[in-house]
């Protein structure tokens, strides 16, 4: 039987600043989230600058929304798909290259890497040079053992699905809209199966909600996992000449 | 964390109204989104929301039937009892949105309750792979709102698909994008499963 109750632990695996917490107490009462989440320490301010530069652009797709055109907005909105497969591509991939999991937990980081990494080059594929560049990451020791990883995919998985729950609707492209769609529901996969590896309910509520990338940026700054932001100049649309 | 743990039921059901609402006024696209698949319309979310509402309804009387015909044990037993109860309520969320046009169709009929426990398995995988499919081929077809209720089931239905495949013995996850079927598709795979399809 598996237990059927909430999920502190992932919750506990990435909230390193205890951010996270603060910021879900603080989003019925309609605050901010995101300024809530910093705190003036060095390494907070470090972490949050880096987390919103490779999950920022999020927030430049909503400022495109009322003045630019669908399609720039559509860009938007598939960099920040993208930023998240990396995150999660990277986490996979080192946790395999470390030899951290046994069983049946390295059969899913093997498979479940193997989507995400399929996930990140489709995107760059069809971002082209508008693509960002992944971000360096530093997962904090998580990849290194089985609970780290097994509480961090939770959460990651779990997130993966209600971003791309919020996003779909918003894409304008029917092409992009199919592709989001196909992937959002083997991140759901993903999160059931690794939800039943841990030892919670694979599908705890009979609905799942979406989550704006204002709380999805906080939720990945407070981890501290980003810690150098992708060259930003190189994400420039190229100039032409002649 | 699950926010999603504590919803209740007046909740969802408050949605469902909201959503109806706007299938019934038809000004469901928001300005912002106007440009958005010029395809869809309220008109045609009514017809996609009733084959949903169809297909919701074969899986919870499959569920329903099973712990009946079946004896289930263990976690089989807590995923039949789990997984049956969101499809009821993924049947009156969609009841509710409807409202006066709620006409589950294509009819699909469950021809029999599933005679062994090996029959349940496979059927169980068949009907949530299946309802992924389904979703994911009409989601085009809706208009954004609509859209965004449909994404809030249809990964319910992965998970249950995912649940039931790990269950099994099988590969929860099989494919890095899940393919989308369309009507006449999804009409094939549930023939294949030995639903009558009206």
């Amino acid at each position: 039987m598996v237990d059927g109750g909430a999920l502190p632990p992932a919750l506990a695996a990435v909230d390193r600043d205890g951010a996270l917490a603060e910021a879900a107490a603080n989003a019925a009462a309609g605050g901010s989230e995101l300024r809530r989440a910093s705190r003036p320490t060095r390494r907070g301010l470090i972490g949050l600058g880096a987390g919103a530069a490779g999950l920022g652009f999020a927030g430049r797709a909503r400022a495109a929304a009322g003045s630019t055109t669908g399609s720039q907005q559509d860009i938007g909105i598939l960099n920040y798909a993208l930023s998240l497969e990396y995150l999660q591509a990277s986490f996979y991939s080192e946790a395999e290259r470390l030899h951290s999991l046994h069983g049946a937990l390295a059969d899913q980081a093997r498979i479940v890497g193997g989507h995400e990494r399929a996930h990140v080059s489709a995107f760059q594929k069809v971002l082209g040079s508008q693509a960002i560049k992944r971000p360096t990451f530093n997962f904090q020791g998580v990849t290194e053992d089985p609970d780290g990883f097994r509480r961090t995919a939770v959460a990651f998985e779990d997130l993966a699905v209600e971003a791309y729950k919020y996003q779909a609707p918003r894409l304008q492209s029917q092409a992009f809209l199919a592709a989001a769609i196909a992937i959002h529901s083997v991140e759901a996969r993903h999160a059931a199966w690794i939800r039943r590896l841990a030892g919670v309910l694979p599908a705890a509520t009979a609905f799942d909600q979406p989550l704006p990338p204002r709380r999805v940026e906080a939720l990945v700054a407070s981890t501290h996992f980003v810690v150098a932001a992708p060259d930003m100049a190189s994400h420039q649309a190229p100039k032409f000449t002649g | 964390m699950d926010a999603q743990v504590g919803e209740t039921r007046g909740a969802w059901l408050r949605r469902a109204a909201m959503l109806g609402g706007g299938l019934m006024s038809g000004g469901i696209v928001t300005a912002a989104l106007a440009s958005f698949a010029s395809s869809s319309s309220s008109k045609q979310d009514v017809e996609v929301l009733n084959f949903a509402l169809a297909f919701e309804e074969l899986q919870a009387d499959f569920y329903a039937r099973s712990l009946h015909s079946v004896s289930l044990k263990g976690e089989w037993l807590q995923f039949a009892q789990v997984v049956g109860g969101h499809e009821r309520d993924h049947v009156a969320f969609l009841r509710h949105a409807l409202g006066s046009a709620a006409k589950p169709a294509p009819q699909l009929t469950l021809t029999r309750a599933p005679s062994s426990f090996s029959d349940f398995q496979r059927l169980a995988i068949g009907l949530e792979d299946t309802g992924v499919a389904l979703y994911n081929g009409q989601a085009g077809n809706l208009t954004p709102k609509s859209l965004a209720s449909a994404a809030e089931i249809v990964s319910v239905e992965a998970r249950h698909a995912s649940w039931a495949r790990d269950l099994a013995g099988e590969v929860p996850a099989p494919v890095a994008t899940d393919v989308p079927a369309d009507v006449s598709q999804v009409k094939a795979q549930l023939t294949q499963l030995g639903v009558q399809v009206g």
